[in-house]
């Protein structure tokens, strides 16, 4: 199609913006005059362009002129490519079959247009050309009785472009969308899709696979810190880049869902500078039905259900919400589990009732439980003959978390209990509930020797002699039976603490 | 090949921010405590040194400091306040 002729109306178009909904050519020109720019992803004198006229986007719109950029490249390509341009004027995605791009009849890019504020094509400049940019910027600016800001005078002040993307014929633009990214690894590393390890890029099909056929526009709800918005195929992206086989998705989705429960604080979480990172819990028949491991080794690594699923509801909070490490998410030193933290429990084997049906599910119900904790600490004990022995030995294990005079610890301690630990627990008929009365009483301290350092305000307002104990209460002790049969060695993990975070247990939607 | 985006892409345009205020004689300076431990120190030091450039100064406190000020909080602060000083960390 040719180009439209001078002084005549231009092609209307209505395109996704990156700030959301579309945006017209009457939109554009609302205000004014407007500068529409085409530009491409893969073109470099495009970036030297955005790059350049980055610098007079905040003067124009000052001056009531419009700037829009179009990229023949989807939304989030387009996104991406501008930010990494710091261009901060309207940006429009034109993916193919590039209507708009024939309708202007481009022939290379970048192809900047003036249009006058009736609509009509009052000039355009082809390629990066400093002078004539000059020119229709200065025109623009006349237009509106503004003066007109000045275009860098970098070299180079010429530099030709590339072929706009509406000029392929199909069979290129088929060789095009398979060749994909020359490294698409290393792609998914520059645009920042990652957590620091290699991802599996989240392709159309990846991602269409996870949903099965759920509604990919549905929303969980905002992600904190950053707040985006957990839409379902935001979701799905995150558990395909985590490396989660679509049989994991139901468990993902109710992960995700429970740590945007407010009574969560998943965002205080994301931004503390405590270490914590978020466990999930996986109960009942779903956790043995897509292999989430309980056994040997529970702690990781070496299993994928464990290891994708705790990343990707990560991946949900750094991505999608934007928590990224050293950015929002402030935590001092982290810890390996922050890169996902997936267990479940030893149901069959343990003497006794799992978590969920602990928090009041039946037995087979699937169901996920989310809790804010430290990393986990490994308590070695091969010698004790009782359980009361054990319990004070498991206990006092607990006594350091957090900081060693931090008492009551004002949060939950999850303690992973192994299968020789249990069993002697279970041949003495000790329940979990007997278990945690006995560590809560086996760990206390009169005040006086808690006053070093970080105290709770309960030991400065207790008298030296008063008894303060490690937890407020019992209940603040959560077991959870795992591990392998050989070794005895269980774990205590410490808290998230001043979040005002709840422990929250969702149903998993599925059926087998 | 066309990838599903894991980020939120809308752009959000910042907030404009209010006329900057430079002198503290009349203003009405909010004091936000986010009750963190001693936070209140910090901001008590800070009060006296306000009132003697003759600012007015009256407390706000949010709820937890772990989570956003609340909406109401944030509009009392606006409403009442020329300026705001937020008491962080412990």
């Amino acid at each position: 199609m040719a180009a439209p002729a001078p002084r005549t109306r231009a092609p209307s178009f209505a395109l996704p913006s990156t700030t959301g909904g579309s945006l017209g050519l009457d939109d554009l020109v609302a205000g004014g005059p407007a500068l529409l720019i085409f530009a491409s992803e893969e073109c470099p004198t495009c970036a030297l362009a955005l790059r350049r006229l980055a610098a007079i986007v905040a003067p124009l719109q000052a001056a009531g002129v419009g700037l829009a950029v179009v990229f023949e490249d989807p939304l989030d390509v387009a996104a991406r490519v501008a930010r990494d341009a710091r261009f901060k004027g309207t940006v429009l995605a034109e993916p193919a079959p590039y209507d708009t791009s024939r309708a202007y009849g481009l022939e290379s890019l970048p192809t900047t247009i003036l249009l006058d504020r009736d609509a009509a094509v009052a000039g355009t400049v082809v390629g990066w050309d400093a002078e004539a940019l000059s020119a229709l910027v200065g025109e623009a600016c006349a237009a509106v009785g503004a003066p007109a800001p000045a275009i860098t005078s970098e070299r180079p002040r010429k530099k030709p472009g590339c072929a706009a993307k509406s000029t392929y014929d199909d069979e290129m633009l088929a060789l095009i969308d398979r060749a994909g990214a020359a490294d698409e690894m290393e792609d998914m590393f520059e645009r920042g899709w990652t957590d620091g390890l290699p991802v599996v890029p989240p392709t159309r099909s990846r991602v269409d696979a996870m949903l099965a056929g759920r509604d990919p526009h549905e929303s969980l709800g905002e992600v904190p810190p950053g707040t985006g918005e957990a839409t379902l195929e935001r979701v799905a992206a995150c558990a395909v880049l985590a490396g989660c086989r679509p049989e994991y998705f139901p468990v993902v989705l109710a992960a995700v869902e429970a740590a945007l429960d407010p009574a969560f604080n998943v965002g205080g979480q994301a931004v503390t500078t405590q270490p914590a990172g978020q466990l999930v819990i996986v109960s009942g028949p779903v956790a043995a039905a897509i292999g989430v491991h309980s056994g040997m080794g529970v702690l990781g690594p070496g299993f994928r259900a464990n290891l994708t699923i705790g990343r990707a509801l990560r991946l949900v909070v750094t991505l999608t919400g934007g928590g990224a490490p050293g950015r929002l998410d402030r935590s001092t030193l982290g810890h390996p589990g922050k890169l996902g933290f997936c267990i479940a429990e030893n149901e069959d084997g343990s003497p006794w009732e799992p978590l969920h049906v602990e928090r009041g599910f039946a037995r087979d119900d699937s169901v996920v439980t989310v809790v804010g904790c430290d990393a986990p600490l490994s308590i070695s004990d091969h010698r004790a003959t009782t359980p009361a022995e054990l319990a004070e030995i498991l206990g006092w294990a607990g006594a350091a978390t957090w900081s060693p005079n931090w008492w009551p610890l004002g949060g939950t301690s999850v303690y992973v209990v192994c299968p020789e630990h249990q069993a002697m627990f279970g041949a003495a008929g000790w329940s979990k509930q007997r278990l945690r009365e006995a560590m809560f009483d086996a760990v206390r301290k009169p005040a006086r020797e808690l006053r070093r350092g970080e105290t709770t305000p309960q030991v400065h307002a207790a008298a030296p002699d008063d008894v303060i104990t490690k937890w407020d209460r019992p209940d603040d002790i959560v077991l959870l039976a795992a591990g392998g049969e050989a070794g005895r060695y269980s774990a205590v993990l410490g808290p998230c603490l001043g979040m005002n975070s709840q422990m929250v247990s969702l149903e998993v939607a599925w059926s087998t | 090949m066309e990838y599903v985006s894991p980020f939120d892409e809308r752009r959000r345009e910042p907030e404009p921010l209010a006329p900057r205020r430079h002198a503290l004689q009349g203003a009405r300076v909010a004091l936000l405590d986010i009750t963190k431990r001693r936070g209140d120190e910090f901001l008590d030091r800070i009060e006296e040194r306000l009132r003697e450039h003759g600012a007015e100064t009256f407390r706000v406190a949010k709820e937890i400091f772990s989570k956003p000020a609340e909406p109401e909080l944030i509009r009392r602060i606006a409403n009442r306040g020329d300026l705001a000083v937020e008491g962080l960390a412990d």
